[in-house]
Formats: C-alpha cells, structure tokens, sequence
C-alpha cells in the first residue's frame, strides 16, 4: 500500500490531469464532481458526500444520441465520448452504485453510450469519516470507508492518505504515479481503526432481510400505499439524484434544419412517464411511489438478486416534503414478520 | 446473477450501437381507417435489408426523424419476404408525423425486439384468432404465417370485429380469408351500416356463439384492453385452461430494449420479455398493473 501527504494531493492530482480529465467534488454551486480547477484540494476538509452522484458522469441528465443530417436522405452521425475521465473521491456507496447500473446496461443489450465512458473512466474512492444522519449503507453491505467498486482506495488517515489499489486499472494509474510514499504497518493499523470507527457513525439501519418476501404480500395493499405516497409532491428529485436511478426518456429535437436525438434522466414519480394514448397503468401516484420503491427492493432484486439501493441516504436528504425510503420500508404492513 | 436468457432471441443486426436505427423507405401507404394506415418498407442498406430476420409477434421502434420515436409489432409475416409492413394510429405526436408521410419518404427502423408467438407450442393445435381493431396487426402476421405453413396446423378459427364496418383493418385480408375454405373467418361489427351484409356484434360474444371447442386449441387474443378482458372469461367458459390463452401486452415503451425502465408490469419488461405472453402467466404478474 500507498500513502501521500494530504498537502501533496494536489501534485498528484496534477500529475493525472495530464492524462485524464480530472474530476472532484466542488462546492461551487450544487456540490458535485466537476471539472478540477488544478489546485483546489479543500474538499478534504468539507467534503461529505456529492448533491449530485457520480451517475452523470457516466449517464448525463441529458446527452446526445447522434445527429440527424438531411440531405438526399437522412444520415445519422454519431459522436462517440471518449473522454478519459478520473473522477476522484467516490464514495463507496456511489461506488457500487455504478457497479448497480452496470447491471442493466450490460444485460442482454449492452448500452455502448454509458458502458464506452465507464470502460473509459476511472474511479478514485475516498473512503467516508463522516457519514450522514440519512446513511444507512451499511444495512446494504456496503462498508462507508471501503470499496471493491473503484479502481483506487483513498482513505484518511490524519495528515496523510492510505491508498490502496483495487483494480488492475488502479494498479496501472499507481505505478504511473510518482511522489508516493511506502505505507507502514503502522498506517495501515491506523486506517483500519478509522475505518471502523466510522462504520459505528452509520446509525441509521433497515432491515433487509427478505425484504422481497416482505414487500409483495403488501403490493395489492392500497390503502397502505396511498398513506405512504401521501405527502410525495412528484417532484422527482429522489430519483434524479439517486445514485443508481438510470431510467430515462429519449426524444428527438429539431430547429432550423438541424435535428438530433438527445436522451435525458427520466423518472417514474411523474404520471407521464408510463402515459399511453388511451390508459396508463399508472396515473394515480402511489402506484408510482410503489413502483418506486418495489423497483428498487422487491423487482430488481428478483432479476438480479441485488437491493437497487445503496443507502446512501440523498433521497432523504433532499427531499423537500421529508419522504423517507428507510421509514417506508421500517412500516412495511407485514412488518410482524420481520 | 440471473440474466434473462435472450440470446436465442432474434436481434437487432447493428451490434455496435443499439440505439441507432437503420433508414428505410416507404414503398406504399394503405389507408385501413379513417386514423389506420399501414406502410410497406424495406430496409434502405442492401446489406442489413437481406440479412434481417425477424419472427411473428416481435415488434419494432419507428422513428420519424426529428419527431421521435414509437413502438409497434411488424405487422407482416417473415414467411413474405418483399417487404415489411406496420399499421399505426393517429394518436400521438409520432403517429400524427408518421401520417403525414409520403411513399418514398424515409423513416427510422430498429429492431425487432421482444419475444415471439410461441411458435413450436402452436404446432399440430387447432387455432382460434381472436382480434379487435387494430388488434389485428400482431395477430396478422401470425395469421400470414399459419397460412403459409398450413400443413401444420390444424382447425383455424379467426374471429375479427371493429365497431363499425368502416373501421376494420387490412380488409384485403379478411376477403382472402373468407375465401379460404381451409379457415373459418368470422367477421364482426358492434354496429352495422344499411348495407353490412355480416355479423353485429361484439368480439366475446360472437366467440361464445362460435364456440370453438378447447381441445387441443390455442386461442391467440389481441385487441383493445376491455376487449382482452371481456374475451378471457369467455374462453375460460368455452373450457380454454390459461396456458391455452395467448395475448400481447402493450406499455409506454421508448427504448425497447429493457434498459430505460418504464413498461414493467412487477418484475416483467414488457419490452424485453413480451410482449407476448399466455394468461398463465399474467395472471402471476403484479396484477393490478397490466
Ligand atoms: S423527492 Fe420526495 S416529493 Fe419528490 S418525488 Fe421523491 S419522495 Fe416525492
Ligand atoms: S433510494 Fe435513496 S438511499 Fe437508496 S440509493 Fe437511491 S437515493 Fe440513495
Ligand atoms: S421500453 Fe425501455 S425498458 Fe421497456
């Protein structure tokens, strides 16, 4: 293992600016990774977790598909991104959310749009000392200082960072680094206590077991889910900033002779989002606040045996009417059996 | 990890990116209904256009560039071979642009997609097609390929019905079917004009009238959702087990390809794993949903 003083991150950083397009959290507006400016490393300090998930990284709130050209027929051009992105201080829970979205644009059709920038992206994990009152990650089997989901580990350990590879890619990126030091056993010592000692700050937890078996018996359970989604103002804000939400809309615009097909971050909380012509199976909103949760807790895992949830607490966070996915789930009506 | 297993699926030839679809031209226009057209294509890339294959009930997204994109079934059979078909309504903003098109104008096609009518399950069954207005373009294709591979099936029952004679679809279709003596067509309106010489009534009814019998039969059902629900208990009093009844769902669907995530019914991708599916099995769904 690795280590380098926090002072000289900003050197190291630099050195991978030459290779890559360097992204880290900045709080300049929304917190979330943007573009390095080259120097600032303050994030260290004040750093908890992104407003916005590493998700956009890879999946923008809104891309372009191709561009539709006209002449004697159509022609359609695509422009395939291939930036070399490393985005740096991941957090393990934003982590392995991106391994949750891999899932579904692996399956069956591989989506060369979102898989062409993650195979082109690296991911720099920056294990959590401070994790918020809305985490419940560790219910999830996520550790909060941990990850097998980046390429490189970071993990404070006072004055300096414990880095640590993960991937054969990480392993790549170290070797290609200088100015790292030689961890101790010491450090290592060190960085383990630590990241146990934030493991305990992760207070607040659901009970996750046979969560499938718990949710369908409630499914057909109206009354229950009209209370739930009683107070949900559809405003979509849980899903967009959900880290492994990646449900989305493709539409075509055209003005003044140029048209292109662009797709965008959609979301199941709106009513138009499964709106056919003549029905939609759900206009009223607690079928969508039960989709919503029954998507990540009881449909996704029956595909793919994995929660669509890390816990990492944003839904809670920034909803505006205090909707809590970890309260919904704690008053399940068949709770008895938990 | 459970992937569900689609690699036997016919798929879309263009394995780079998914998303892009291929340019075809339209050769004709049939005006089906006042709102119901069907266009002739072909693929324009001569290469992709031999190579696609597809199997009745796959479905495919049409684009009108610059417009959007929308989801139907091809609604000719893979047994004819000259060109593809697709019979849509006016009812949104694609449809609408789609009806404003031209023979010789160029749309986007990608696919086809979903599964398919359960082809080797039908095999040496007695047939009944059930159809209800533009119900008819997924069965159609079916229908086209019983037709063609005639020898192996055996009794086909076609029950079609719109609500009045000037709405029913493809009726080139229903006259070559009527001829046919090897097929038992039955035609049907909610209403009659002064000069509808056929059947009044509705599609369940005059089911229940025909009452094919369920022995060794396969009843395929496509229409308009109260149709479906009215033709089922039907079927189930005519003794059809649910195995025995067939249908295609349809969902909001954008990219077809079980990725954007808005045509699940529970943990089912209408778009990827249907859109066939027999009443077996939907009747397992999450239900209050489909
Ligand atoms: S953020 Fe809150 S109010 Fe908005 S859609 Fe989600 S639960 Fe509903
Ligand atoms: S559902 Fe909420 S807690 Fe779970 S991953 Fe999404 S935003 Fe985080
Ligand atoms: S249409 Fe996108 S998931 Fe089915």
């Amino acid at each position: 293992m690795k280590k380098i003083k926090k002072s000289d991150l900003n050197k190291l950083l630099s050195q991978w600016q030459q290779k890559y397009s360097v992204f880290a959290p900045s709080n300049h507006g929304v917190v979330k990774m943007t573009a390095w400016d080259g120097k600032d490393t303050t994030f260290l300090d004040w750093y908890r977790n992104t407003v916005v998930p590493p998700k956009n990284n890879f999946l923008p709130g809104m891309e372009k598909m191709f561009d539709i050209k006209k002449d004697a027929g159509y022609k359609l051009e695509v422009t395939a991104d291939d930036t070399k992105q490393l985005i740096f201080g991941v957090r393990p829970c934003d982590a392995r959310a991106l391994a949750l979205i891999d899932v579904n644009f692996k399956d069956g059709y591989e989506d060369t749009y979102y898989l062409n920038r993650r195979k082109n992206g690296l991911l720099v994990g920056l294990g959590c000392t401070s994790p918020c009152a809305s985490c419940f990650c560790t219910s999830l089997n996520i550790h909060p200082a941990e990850s097998q989901d980046v390429d490189v580990m970071f993990n404070d350990i006072g004055e300096e960072l414990l880095i640590a590879e993960v991937t054969d890619k990480g392993k790549e990126l170290l070797a290609a680094s200088s100015g790292l030091s030689d961890a101790t056993a010491a450090d290592e010592a060190k960085a383990k206590e630590a990241k146990e000692a934030t493991f305990k700050k992760v207070t607040r937890k659901i009970n996750t077991g046979e969560i499938k078996e718990r949710l369908m018996p409630s499914f057909e359970n109206e009354e229950y889910w009209k209370n739930v989604a009683a107070k949900c103002v559809s405003c979509g804000i849980c899903t967009f900033l959900c880290p492994t939400c990646y449900c989305f809309d493709i539409n075509d615009e055209q003005s003044k002779g140029e048209a292109a097909r662009f797709r965008n971050w959609d979301c199941c909380s709106f009513a138009v989002y499964t709106k056919m012509p003549m029905e939609n199976p759900r206009e009223e909103k607690w079928r969508r606040v039960r989709q919503k949760v029954n998507h990540k807790y009881n449909f996704f895992p029956m595909i793919y045996e994995q929660i669509a949830c890390t816990g990492c607490g944003r839904c809670i966070r920034q909803c505006p009417v205090n909707w809590d996915i970890t309260q919904v789930l704690s008053t399940l009506p068949e709770k008895a059996k938990a | 990890m459970v992937v569900r297993d689609i690699s036997q699926r016919k798929r879309f030839l263009n394995s780079g990116n998914v998303y892009l679809p291929h340019i075809a031209v339209i050769e004709k226009i049939i005006e089906e209904t006042p709102t119901i057209r069907t266009f002739h294509f072909n693929i324009k890339d001569d290469k992709v256009r031999e190579q696609f294959t597809f199997e009745s009930g796959q479905f495919a997204e049409y684009s009108v560039f610059g417009v959007g994109e929308a989801p139907f079934c091809i609604s000719s059979s893979p047994t004819r071979k000259d060109h593809l078909e697709v019979a849509f309504q006016k009812v949104g903003r694609v449809t609408n642009a789609m009806n404003r098109l031209a023979v010789g104008d160029e749309i986007g096609f990608r696919g086809p997609y979903g599964n398919t009518f359960p082809m080797d399950y039908l095999k040496g069954k007695n047939l009944v097609f059930v159809a209800g207005g533009i119900g008819m373009a997924p069965l159609r294709s079916l229908i086209w390929n019983v037709i063609d591979n005639r020898a192996k099936y055996e009794k086909v029952t076609i029950i079609y019905g719109a609500r009045s004679p000037d709405l029913l679809c493809f009726k080139y279709d229903l006259t070559d079917w009527q001829k046919d003596s090897s097929l038992n067509t039955v035609v049907t309106v909610d209403r009659g004009t002064p000069d509808w010489k056929g059947n009044v009534g509705f599609v369940p009814a005059v089911l229940e009238k025909t009452a094919p019998s369920a022995n060794n039969t396969v009843a395929v059902v496509c229409g308009p959702p109260i149709m479906i629900r009215f033709t089922f208990p039907v079927l189930d009093k005519l003794g059809f087990k649910p195995e025995q009844m067939i249908t295609t769902l349809e969902k909001r669907m954008k990219c077809g390809i079980g990725k954007c995530g808005r045509c699940n019914i529970g943990d089912v991708f209408v778009c990827r794993d249907g859109p066939v599916f027999s009443y077996a099995e939907i009747k397992g769904l999450a239900s209050s949903e489909y």
